[in-house]
C-alpha cells in the first residue's frame, strides 16, 4: 500500500481505505543526529479530539509539526483526509494552529489577527467583516476586536489564538501546548472551552500536551509518547485503567511501583516479590517463574486505616508505618514505608473525611487493596 | 557558623575591600547621585560639542575679508545668502541628499537578506562566517577600503584587466557618481546589518510559521509579518545609514576624486583650502540642521518608540 502510495501524490489512488482525517504511517523523524519520531503510526477519525500525552523530548511537538508541515518525515508518511501531504508546504494545507506561544501578530488588532488567515487565503473580502464577528462570538471575544494584542489578558489572548486557527474553517486544528504557560485556574478553564469549541464546531483536533489532566478532561483520545513512540492509544478512561505498560500508569496518575520476582502464575494471578504480593497481569503479560515484575498500585485504589477491621472489602492487606501526611485540602496524601514488601514506600490518597487526617507521622497503620487492582508488567 | 572568609578567592576578597572603601568615601545616602554621576562623562561630551557649535555659529556670520583674509568683525547673512544661492552649494547638497537616499534604500535592501540569514540559520559555522565577513572590513578602515576600490576598479585595475582579457575596452569605472554610491553601500552595509539583527532576532520564529500555517507564503509573510514587525531595525538602520553617508567624507573624496563632492568635502575645502572659516561653518551648521530636520521628521512620523526604546508595556 505505502509503496504504490509513492509518487502518486495527487490522484485517489492513493487515499488509504478508510477517509481517516488524519492518518499517519511508520513516520520516523532523525534531524542532528536525534531520533525524535520512531516508527509512529496511527488513524484519526473526522471530528474526533485526540491529545498526545508525553513528556518533553517525548517527540509528541516534532510528530505535530510534521502533520502541520513544518519538517518532513525521515520516513513515513501523513495522510490528511486520505491523501498524502508530503510535499505540500503549510500555507497550502487546510491546518489551524495554535502555537505554544501563540504567536499572535502584535502590529495587529484582535480583529485583523483573526482576518488575517481570511486575507491570505483570499476569502471574499466582503464577507470577512462578518466572519470575523462570528469567531470572536464564538470564543466570547465579541467586544474586544478593536483592542491591540498587548491590551488583552493572557485568556483573551488564548482565545484570540483559537478564532483565528478556526475563522477559516480547516479540515484540521492543532494544539502545540498553547496552555501549558497559564495558571491552573485559566488552563482548567480554558481546557473546557477547547472542548466546548471543538464540540460546537465538530473540528477535528490533534493536541500536545505534558499536562495528563487536561488529556484526561479534553480528549476523545489519548496517544501517550515516550522516547520518540507512541506508547498507547486509547480512550481516556481505557488509558487511565488499562495502561499498556509502566511507562504509562506511571505518567498518567499518581502509581505506586513494588518490584520482584514471579514466584507464582495462575491465570491472570501473578505472586511476585514480598510476601505473596499478588497482582492482575496487565496488557497480556504472562510471564514465567523466576523472571522479575513490576506491579503498579494507583494511589487511590490504597485504604488506609488503624488496623484492618476499618479497612472493608479487600483481598490484600498489609502494615507500614507513616512516613510523611501531606494535608492537601480534599484529600491527605500518606506515604507508607511497608517492611513486608522490602521497604517499599506506598502513597496513599486518602479522601474519606471521617479517617482524614488521623494518622500521625510514625504511627502504624494498615494498607489493604484488591489484588485486580495491581496490574503487572514485565520490566 | 559561617566558613572563613578565607575560603573566598582572593579576588572576591579584594573586591570587598574596595566595596568597603567606597561606602566610606560614599555614603549610602550620596546613592540617588550615582545614576546622575555616571551620566556626567558624556553630558560633558556632548556639552564640549555644543560649545564648538555655538563658535561654529558665530563664524558662520561672519563674512571673509578678502583684502585681509580675515573674518570680518561685523555680522551678516552674507554666507547664508551665498550658500543658498551659488549654484555649486546646490548641486553639492542636492548630490549628497539624493546620494544618500539611494544609498539607504540599497543598502537596506542588501542588509536584510544578509541579517535575515545570519539571524535565522541553523548552522552555527555559516552565521560565524556571517559575522566575521561582517567585521573584517571594520579593522580595514574606510581610507584604505577606499583605496582598495582605486586598485580593484581603476583604468588598470583588476576588473578592466579582466575586461580586456574578453576584448572589452578598459571602462571608466571611478571617479563618477554611481562609485561613489558603491562605494558608501559597501561602507554601510555592516551598519545596516548589525542594526537589522536584533530587530529581526526580536520575532519569535513561531510568528513565521504561525503565518505559514494561516495561509500566507514566504513573499506574504515577508510582507504582512516580518516587515512590520522588523520596522523599528529598519527606521533604526535607516537613520544610520542615511546620516553617515549624507556626512561622510573618504568615500566621495577617493572614489569620486574631486569631482564629485558632497557636503563634507565642500566643508573640508572652505576650512582648508580657501580658508574660509565662516562659509565653512555656514555650511556645517546648514547640514547639521538638514540632518536634524531628517531624524526629527522620521521620528515624528513613525514615533521614538519605533527604535524599540522605551519601557515596553
Amino acid at each position: 500500500m505505502r509503496a504504490e502510495s509513492k509518487g502518486m501524490t495527487h490522484t485517489a489512488a492513493t487515499a488509504v481505505e478508510a477517509p481517516f482525517a488524519v492518518s499517519v504511517r511508520d513516520v520516523n523523524m532523525v534531524f542532528d543526529g536525534v531520533h525524535a519520531v520512531r516508527d509512529a503510526s496511527f488513524d484519526l477519525e473526522k471530528g474526533r479530539f485526540l491529545t498526545i500525552l508525553g513528556p518533553s523530548g517525548s517527540g509528541k511537538t516534532t510528530l505535530l509539526r510534521m502533520i502541520a508541515g513544518f519538517g518532513q518525515p525521515t520516513s513515513g508518511e501523513v495522510f490528511i483526509n486520505g491523501l498524502a501531504v508530503g510535499s505540500v508546504p503549510p500555507h497550502k494545507r487546510s491546518i489551524g494552529m495554535v502555537f505554544q506561544k501563540l504567536a499572535l501578530f502584535p502590529h495587529l488588532t484582535a480583529a485583523e489577527n483573526v482576518a488575517f488567515p481570511l486575507r491570505m487565503r483570499r476569502f471574499d473580502a466582503r464577507t470577512i467583516p462578518d466572519r470575523v464577528h462570528r469567531y470572536l462570538d464564538l470564543v466570547k471575544l465579541g467586544k474586544l476586536g478593536d483592542r491591540r494584542i498587548h491590551e488583552l489578558s493572557g485568556g483573551q489572548q488564548q482565545r484570540v489564538a483559537i478564532a483565528r486557527a478556526l475563522v477559516f474553517e480547516p479540515d484540521l486544528l492543532l494544539l502545540d501546548e498553547p496552555l501549558a504557560a497559564l495558571d491552573r485556574k485559566l488552563r482548567e478553564e480554558m481546557q473546557l472551552e477547547f472542548r466546548r469549541i471543538q464540540r460546537e464546531l465538530d473540528v477535528t483536533t490533534i493536541n500536545v500536551t505534558h499536562d495528563q489532566r487536561e488529556a484526561l478532561v479534553v480528549s476523545d483520545e489519548i496517544i501517550v509518547m515516550d522516547h520518540g513512540r507512541i506508547q498507547q492509544k486509547a480512550r481516556p478512561e481505557a488509558t487511565y485503567r488499562q495502561p499498556k505498560n509502566a511507562f504509562v500508569a506511571n505518567f498518567i496518575g499518581v502509581t505506586n511501583f513494588v518490584d520482584g520476582v514471579v514466584a507464582n502464575v495462575d491465570g491472570e494471578r501473578i505472586v511476585f516479590g514480598h510476601a505473596g504480593f499478588a497482582g492482575r497481569s496487565g496488557n497480556g503479560f504472562r510471564p514465567a517463574t523466576g523472571v522479575s515484575a513490576r506491579g503498579a498500585l494507583r494511589a487511590e485504589q490504597i485504604r488506609i486505616g488503624g488496623g484492618r477491621e476499618a479497612l472493608g472489602d479487600v483481598d490484600t492487606v498489609f502494615g507500614g508505618i507513616v512516613t510523611d501526611a501531606i494535608f492537601e485540602g480534599e484529600r491527605v496524601v500518606y506515604e507508607v514505608a511497608v517492611a513486608d514488601l522490602g521497604g517499599t514506600t506506598l502513597r496513599v490518597f486518602d479522601h474519606d473525611p471521617v479517617t482524614h487526617s488521623q494518622h500521625d507521622v510514625g504511627s502504624s497503620v494498615a494498607l489493604g487493596w484488591n489484588v485486580k487492582d495491581v496490574l503487572v508488567f514485565g520490566d | 557558623m559561617r566558613p572563613s572568609r578565607t575560603s573566598y578567592p582572593l579576588s572576591w576578597r579584594l573586591m570587598d575591600a574596595v566595596e568597603a572603601i567606597a561606602a566610606a568615601v560614599w555614603p549610602r545616602s550620596f546613592s540617588a547621585a550615582v545614576p546622575w554621576l555616571m551620566l556626567m562623562p558624556a553630558v560633558v561630551l556632548v556639552g564640549l560639542l555644543v560649545l564648538g557649535l555655538w563658535d561654529m555659529a558665530d563664524g558662520s556670520f561672519r563674512k571673509l575679508d578678502t583684502a585681509t583674509f580675515l573674518p570680518s568683525d561685523d555680522y551678516s547673512l552674507a554666507n547664508y545668502d551665498r550658500a543658498f544661492t551659488e549654484k555649486l552649494f546646490f548641486t553639492v547638497a542636492s548630490r549628497s541628499l539624493i546620494g544618500s537616499l539611494i544609498v539607504t534604500v540599497i543598502t537596506l535592501v542588501f542588509a536584510f537578506p544578509y541579517s535575515y540569514v545570519m539571524v535565522r540559520t541553523r548552522s552555527t559555522f555559516l552565521r560565524k562566517f556571517l559575522l566575521i565577513a561582517l567585521f573584517l572590513p571594520f579593522f580595514i578602515g574606510q581610507v584604505v577600503r577606499a583605496y582598495g576600490w582605486l586598485i580593484i576598479l581603476g583604468s588598470q585595475g583588476m576588473v578592466n584587466e579582466a575586461l580586456g582579457f574578453v576584448g572589452v575596452a578598459p571602462i571608466r569605472l571611478l571617479y563618477n557618481y554611481p562609485a561613489v554610491l558603491f562605494g558608501l553601500v559597501q561602507y554601510m552595509l555592516p551598519f545596516a546589518v548589525l542594526m537589522l539583527a536584533p530587530a529581526l532576532t526580536a520575532i519569535p520564529e513561531e510568528m513565521e510559521s504561525a503565518a505559514g500555517s494561516l495561509g500566507a507564503n514566504w513573499v506574504r509573510t515577508f510582507i504582512h509579518v516580518v516587515l512590520p514587525l522588523a520596522k523599528p531595525g529598519f527606521i533604526g538602520a535607516g537613520l544610520v545609514v542615511m546620516t553617515l553617508s549624507l556626512t561622510d567624507f573618504a568615500i566621495p573624496a577617493i572614489l569620486g576624486g574631486g569631482s564629485q563632492d558632497f557636503i563634507a568635502n565642500a566643508i573640508y575645502d572652505q576650512f582648508f583650502r580657501t580658508s574660509d572659516q565662516g562659509m565653512g561653518a555656514t555650511l556645517a551648521l546648514l547640514l547639521v540642521a538638514v540632518g536634524s530636520i531628517m531624524v526629527g521628521v522620521v521620528f515624528a512620523l513613525f514615533g521614538a518608540g519605533t527604535l524599540a526604546m522605551g519601557r515596553s508595556k
